[in-house]
């Protein structure tokens, strides 16, 4: 039996799900949210224990493959040489990100104006900056105003602590006069609207039992609950259903029990990242959209991007403090951002710092690298790594490509026997090549700081994080599959908000962004609520 | 078939932990082998002892060649060339064990202590970690014209 008509129904409970929730809940509208997965208990995250490193092997994984949660879905990602990282959870996969927060450039928005290739978005950052402002308020961002590699902000929080680590690495950008800048982080460096103050605890990426990262089961979900939005857990949609008019009347979904449900519904918003919202539109094919729902254009599901990474990691002769603090907020350099055509390819690059590694890391690092041998040696080869590493990733700009793609994997489903999603990606020789830039840069960088040896890994397998471009946006129907304000051209009361609506995917970490953009798209909604299916 | 060792597999394994983590030559970090690890290994294995379990026989197997009850009787030197020659016939073995090893060890409070840590998990007491003087060190960035593109 179906459940009461609801005015809107969010799909997903990560950073945008939880963004246009707390949008929408001031238009007293009824706002229902269903998220497959659970509320997390911070008291249970790893850094309350002794073997928190190994957790990454584990639970805390990032690959839903391997973490065996019945709240996260398989995906097929063997034709990729970079794997899919996610969480499934209220928060989604801000429960494992690093929180670093940086902004797109202006020129994000204009790559096929500026540079020749890819497309224009039908936005720029004018319109996105005072909901980047609304953003940072809402998920409470430290950082340091001044960055002469952005246009202007004024972040509510002091910056996180650069630590030794961070310093040492400062230092290197110094000697050759590269740029550097504090992160901007999702973390609380002093208690702010109830989240206690970070204490530095390192493994933000197994989640943050402080509660001071900006995570959204910490930010904007209690303030959405609290103005009336209701938050369903346990709720995993299997397709969105259609009415004989062709607007979306809801979904039919699976309940904590495995029970087949229908959900009615007057607006449906796809929150599920980059590959969950793809794989919906796709398990929601019928007799009008019979290559899945909105995808009259062809392109749901392709121009999947990545930011494909490298990682350079430095061993110095002296400890670094490394272990303390959080993981991948220290410093950010973007020197090689934008486009400069004499390095042999188009757009760049940031480097986001990475902090050491604890006891147990070393260990495995070492024993991965060949550098700690087992046996009489062990102790002395151990002592000259042990708290002596420092990392930096290249976060890499990937280009939109058909032929990097999300379908639906023939034989592959979830517990709830709904077919799994496929990935189909290659690299694209455009990346190839600024992953080697940035490799040698981060050498460079990392020996001007001091480091005695470096060792790099790219593109990096575990790196698929942020995931784009796969219902990108538009004002042409024929190559796009929303609008400029997320609505899907072929279905008017279905709205796209997170990652997959990207054009371009930019050179940093895209949390940011697409929170901004989910809060664009709520207001958006707001203001045409009067005529929204004119 | 049994999920775990059987008790000369253990006192194997056992002997095992000392030939590839021994005492620190200054005496502050421990051998793998005083700290008792050997069953916590064996359970993280679980059903994967199968598969450790032949090499553990093969150690004893060339101990006796050697003259020796088993593995466990060698002296350090000794347990040392076995197990190099073992790891150098049957590469497949000793990658998993000493994956299990390290993560068993370099958790354990005795070696926290020993590398300068306090025993004890990052939460709740966390760490304290300095800002240095941001003025002075981004003087040089600051000093330099935009980096980004207007549109």
């Amino acid at each position: 039996m179906a459940d009461e008509t609801v005015d809107v129904l969010i799909i997903g409970a990560g950073a945008s799900g939880a963004a246009i929730a707390w949008s929408l809940a001031e238009t007293r509208m009824r706002v229902v949210c269903f998220e497959q997965g659970d509320w997390m208990n911070p008291l249970d995250y790893p850094s309350t224990r002794t073997s928190w490193e190994l957790e990454r092997f584990g639970k805390y994984g990032f690959s839903p493959n391997g973490r065996g949660r019945r709240e996260d879905y398989p995906i097929n990602d063997g034709e990729s040489p970079i794997h899919i990282s996610n969480f499934n959870a209220v928060g989604g996969s801000t429960i494992l990100y690093a929180a670093h927060f940086p902004r797109f450039h202006p020129s994000d928005f204009r790559v096929r104006t500026q540079d020749g290739i890819a497309d224009d978005w039908p936005i720029d950052y004018a319109a996105l900056a005072p909901w980047y402002d609304a953003n940072a308020r809402m998920m409470g961002v430290a950082g340091l105003a001044g960055d002469p590699a952005g246009p202007a902000k004024e972040p509510p929080l002091p910056p996180v602590p650069l630590g030794l680590l961070g310093e040492t690495l400062a230092r290197g950008f110094n000697e050759l006069g590269w740029h550097w800048w504090p992160s901007d982080s999702a973390i609380a460096t002093r208690e702010y609207e109830g989240r206690a103050a970070c204490i530095n605890l390192g493994p933000c990426i197994m989640g943050c039992a402080q509660g001071a990262k900006g995570s959204t089961d910490v930010t904007y979900w209690p303030t959405a609950i609290k103005s009336g939005v209701e938050l369903r857990t346990h709720c995993r949609v299997r397709e969105i259903t259609l009415d004989e008019r062709g607007m979306a009347d809801g979904v039919i979904y699976y309940d904590g029990e495995g029970r087949e449900r229908r959900q009615k519904a007057e607006i449906v918003i796809l929150a599920c990242n980059g590959i969950g919202t793809p794989r919906v539109l796709l398990n929601s094919a019928s007799a009008r959209f019979p290559d899945g729902l909105a995808n009259r254009s062809g392109l749901v599901g392709k121009n999947l991007m990545f930011h494909p990474y490298g990682l350079v990691t430095g061993i110095f002769p002296s400890a670094l403090e490394g272990y303390k603090g959080p993981t991948g907020c220290s410093i950010i350099s973007q020197e090689f951002y934008e486009t400069d055509r004499s390095r042999g390819f188009a757009r760049g690059y940031s480097f986001e710092m990475i902090r050491g590694m604890g006891p147990v890391g070393t260990a495995l690092f070492a024993m991965s690298t060949g550098r700690v041998p087992w046996g009489a040696r062990h102790h002395e080869a151990y002592a000259e790594i042990w708290d002596r590493t420092a990392g930096m990733v290249a976060i890499c700009e990937d280009l939109p490509e058909e032929c990097n793609r999300v379908t639906l994997d023939p034989a592959l489903v979830d517990s709830d026997g709904i077919p799994a999603p496929k990935i189909s990606y290659r690299l694209g020789e455009n990346s190839r090549k600024m992953l080697d830039h940035a490799v040698a840069r981060g050498r460079e960088v990392l020996e001007a700081a001091g480091a005695k040896e470096t060792v790099a890994d790219a593109p990096l397998a575990p790196a698929g994080w942020h995931l784009m471009g796969t219902a990108r946006m538009g004002r042409d129907p024929e190559t796009s599959v929303v609008n400029e304000w997320g609505r899907c051209h072929d279905v008017k009361n279905l709205f796209i908000i997170d990652g997959s609506i990207f054009v371009t995917a930019a050179a940093v970490n895209p949390t940011n962004t697409i929170q901004a953009l989910a809060l664009y798209i709520g207001d958006a909604i707001k203001r045409n609520l009067a005529d929204l299916f004119a | 078939m049994s999920d775990g060792f059987s008790a000369a597999q253990r006192a194997a394994l056992a002997a095992l932990l000392d030939a590839l983590v021994p005492q620190s030559a200054d005496g502050r970090l421990p051998g793998a082998g005083e700290l008792g690890l050997a069953s916590g290994i064996e359970q993280q294995l679980g059903a994967m002892c199968a598969f450790t379990a032949p090499g553990l026989d093969a150690l004893d197997a060339r101990a006796r060649e050697r003259g020796a009850s088993g593995f466990a009787a060698l002296g350090a030197a000794e347990r040392a060339e076995v197990l190099n020659a073992h790891a150098a016939a049957d590469p497949g073995f000793l990658p998993g064990l000493v994956f299990q090893v390290y993560s068993a060890y370099y958790q354990h409070p005795r070696v926290l202590s020993g590398l300068g840590l306090e025993p004890r998990p990052p939460h709740p007491k966390g760490y304290a970690l300095e800002q240095p003087d941001l003025d002075a060190l981004l003087a040089p960035v600051r000093a330099r014209t935009k980096l980004y593109r207007d549109v």
